[in-house]
């Protein structure tokens, strides 16, 4: 009954598996060390992270692909689903042991699972790069709070730096209290302790705010009203699209 | 009816306050970029420009690289519309009325002939900077979104058939990239339209859905509406209807038949066949594994052929089919559907 115990990183957890494909055996869970819970007759392994063995997994997912597979592997570790890790260690088996590029098997449960995943995250990449509400600060900056079901901050970036390059932006997920932050030239995140984020959107005083940015958002929420058609209210269908938890920090919703 | 007759309150934007407000909502990421349209003011050319300048200054003055979509105003120079095309994303001219007679008798002062000299003269612009582009490494974007239109649904008495057949027309000649179909909304009393209180929203779903098998499904319109059924089925999707008609084109066989005819089952759509052509080149096809895949396995299975499925003879009468999947179907509080239902 052996238990992997990893640090909590993602080189933690590619690591791990590294040893347990060595070992040769099956683990009957992978767990984070920072929220772990052992039985009196678990075998305990704790692995720490190697960089060399975090390459040669990536690389060999790879290899045994057609490139897809590395990254959906760091998907599956944002999703921060319920036993994910064994997930993970499922799907770089299945992908290891296959000669052929078996990510076009939809009928295999391992592959279907891991793809299952990468949907729901690209589901909510897509809900946060609409659900962004950015609020202009005295600074010029402009800063937004999110709080995605799933860690997806570190795949958002590059959709917001290609759009606002010329505009310098913060995005903070309050679940995580992490943020991502473009200064005009790099995208970087933020920890919680950042004094960056000592103003921030979750303040509600107003007093860090540029001084039209009140207006433009009566603007918006007034556009908004005005453009729905009575006629053909949906209410069914607005709420698939924009589920209620998301309206929190939705200008036009909240 | 969009006509100027109409006695609605409206209003208008200045160019500066259109621009400063598109690029302030864009950098809050309220917005994914702006669609413009106004009404005639003084002439085509002068509306044209104003619409113009909004998309000039937004691109050169402001860098705006967001989606632009304006009307093309009919009767303006090509000079105009060629300066458009070149700063937007897309361009729409609305046909409005599916047919000329009925156009002339909702709107005298509007014909075809033209709302599609614009259109055709659009079409022939992207095609010729379209050929330039292997050649010239520096074309520019001539309308990369392409051109749109609208039709009005139930507002005047054409038919399906007619509707369908217009747009095969539109995407084929014109080469539009959408034909987007709206239910008929009466909004000023008028006896020379008909009076409706709710608008036809489960034929609109049905034409577009119809409009989807064209784009998407390689279905021809005449496989979609023939002389004989003019109107799609309200009760069940063209998509079924087509099938409920062509008993002899099925079962299809999961694991042998072509993308195409697997693409034509009623609850297999383009993803679904797709990672059924991508997964049976690694395994055998069951029953279960569609279900996985995503396909609708309550509508499919009376049309597919794989191990799994078990089928009684009576089963295979189109009607008892018709009935079996209308019966599965929870009855709809609401007239309105989604897109894809």
């Amino acid at each position: 009954m052996t238990i992997y115990v990893y640090d909590g990183s993602f080189e933690g957890l590619l690591s791990t598996i590294f040893q347990i494909f060595t070992d040769k055996v099956l683990p009957i869970n992978i767990i984070d060390e920072r929220h772990c819970q052992f039985g009196l007759l678990d075998e305990i392994r704790r692995v720490d992270a190697d960089e060399t063995r975090v390459e040669r997994v990536l690389y060999g997912l790879n290899q045994c692909s057609d490139g897809r597979a590395a990254l959906l592997v760091y998907k599956m570790f944002l999703s921060e689903l319920p036993r994910f890790e064994m997930a993970i260690l499922c799907f770089i088996k299945t992908v290891m042991a296959s000669h052929e590029n078996i990510l076009g098997n939809y009928a295999n449960p391992h592959i279907a699972e891991a793809l299952r995943i990468e949907k729901m995250i690209g589901r909510e990449v897509h809900r946060m790069h609409a659900f962004v509400r950015f609020q202009k600060s005295v600074e010029g900056i402009f800063q937004a709070a999110i709080n995605p079901d799933f860690n997806v901050l570190p795949l958002i970036g590059s959709h917001f730096e290609k759009r606002y390059a010329d505009q310098p932006w913060l995005i903070l997920d309050t679940l995580r209290h992490y943020a991502l932050y473009y200064d005009l030239k790099t995208t970087r995140f933020l920890e919680s302790d950042d004094p960056l984020l000592a103003i921030s959107p979750a303040r509600h005083d107003g007093q860090w705010q540029d001084e039209k940015e009140d207006l433009y958002q009566q603007l918006w929420v007034s556009y908004f009203h005005a453009v729905n058609i009575q006629e053909r209210r949906n209410p069914k269908l607005h709420l698939r699209h924009m589920p209620r938890r998301y309206w929190r920090y939705l200008i036009e919703k909240c | 009816m969009s006509r100027r007759s109409n006695d609605v309150r409206r209003a208008a934007f200045t160019v500066e306050e259109v621009v400063d407000l598109t690029i302030n909502f864009y950098r809050r990421n309220y917005i994914e970029g702006l669609f413009l349209s106004s009404g005639i003011f003084k002439n085509a050319d002068y509306t044209m420009e104003r619409l113009v300048r909004v998309a000039r200054m937004l691109r050169r003055e402001h860098n705006f690289n967001g989606y632009i979509h304006l009307k093309a105003i009919p009767g303006a120079s090509p000079e105009l519309l060629h300066e458009a095309g070149l700063l937007a994303d897309r361009l729409s001219v609305n046909i409005e009325i599916p047919s000329e007679p009925s156009l002339q008798k909702v709107a005298p002062e509007k014909n075809y002939p033209d709302i599609i000299k614009p259109m055709n003269y659009l079409a022939e612009e992207k095609a010729q900077y379209q050929d330039a582009k292997p050649k010239i490494r520096k074309t520019p974007l001539f309308l990369p979104a392409g051109q749109s239109t609208q039709l009005i649904v139930g507002a005047s008495p054409e038919n399906d058939l007619q509707i369908l057949h217009l747009a095969d027309n539109l995407y084929q000649k014109q080469k539009l990239r959408r034909v987007y179909y709206s239910g008929y909304i009466p909004i000023a009393t008028d006896n020379r339209v008909p009076q409706v209180k709710a608008p036809p929203l489960v034929r609109e779903n049905r034409v577009y859905q119809a409009d989807w098998l064209m784009r998407f499904y390689g279905f021809s319109v005449g496989e979609i509406v023939t002389p004989q059924n003019p109107d799609l089925d309200l009760e069940v999707d063209p998509k079924l209807s087509y099938a409920l008609r062509n008993p002899q084109q099925f079962p299809v066989d999961i694991n042998r038949d072509d993308y195409e005819r697997i693409l034509r089952v009623p609850g297999i759509g383009v993803k679904s066949a797709q990672k059924i052509v991508s997964s049976r080149q690694h395994q055998r096809l069951r029953l279960d594994h569609l279900q996985a895949i995503g396909v609708v396995v309550k509508r499919a299975r009376y049309f597919i052929k794989c191990p799994g499925i078990a089928t009684s003879p009576g089963e295979q009468q189109p009607s008892v089919i018709r009935a079996r999947i209308l019966a599965l179907d929870t009855p709809r509080t609401s007239p309105q559907m989604s897109l894809f239902g």
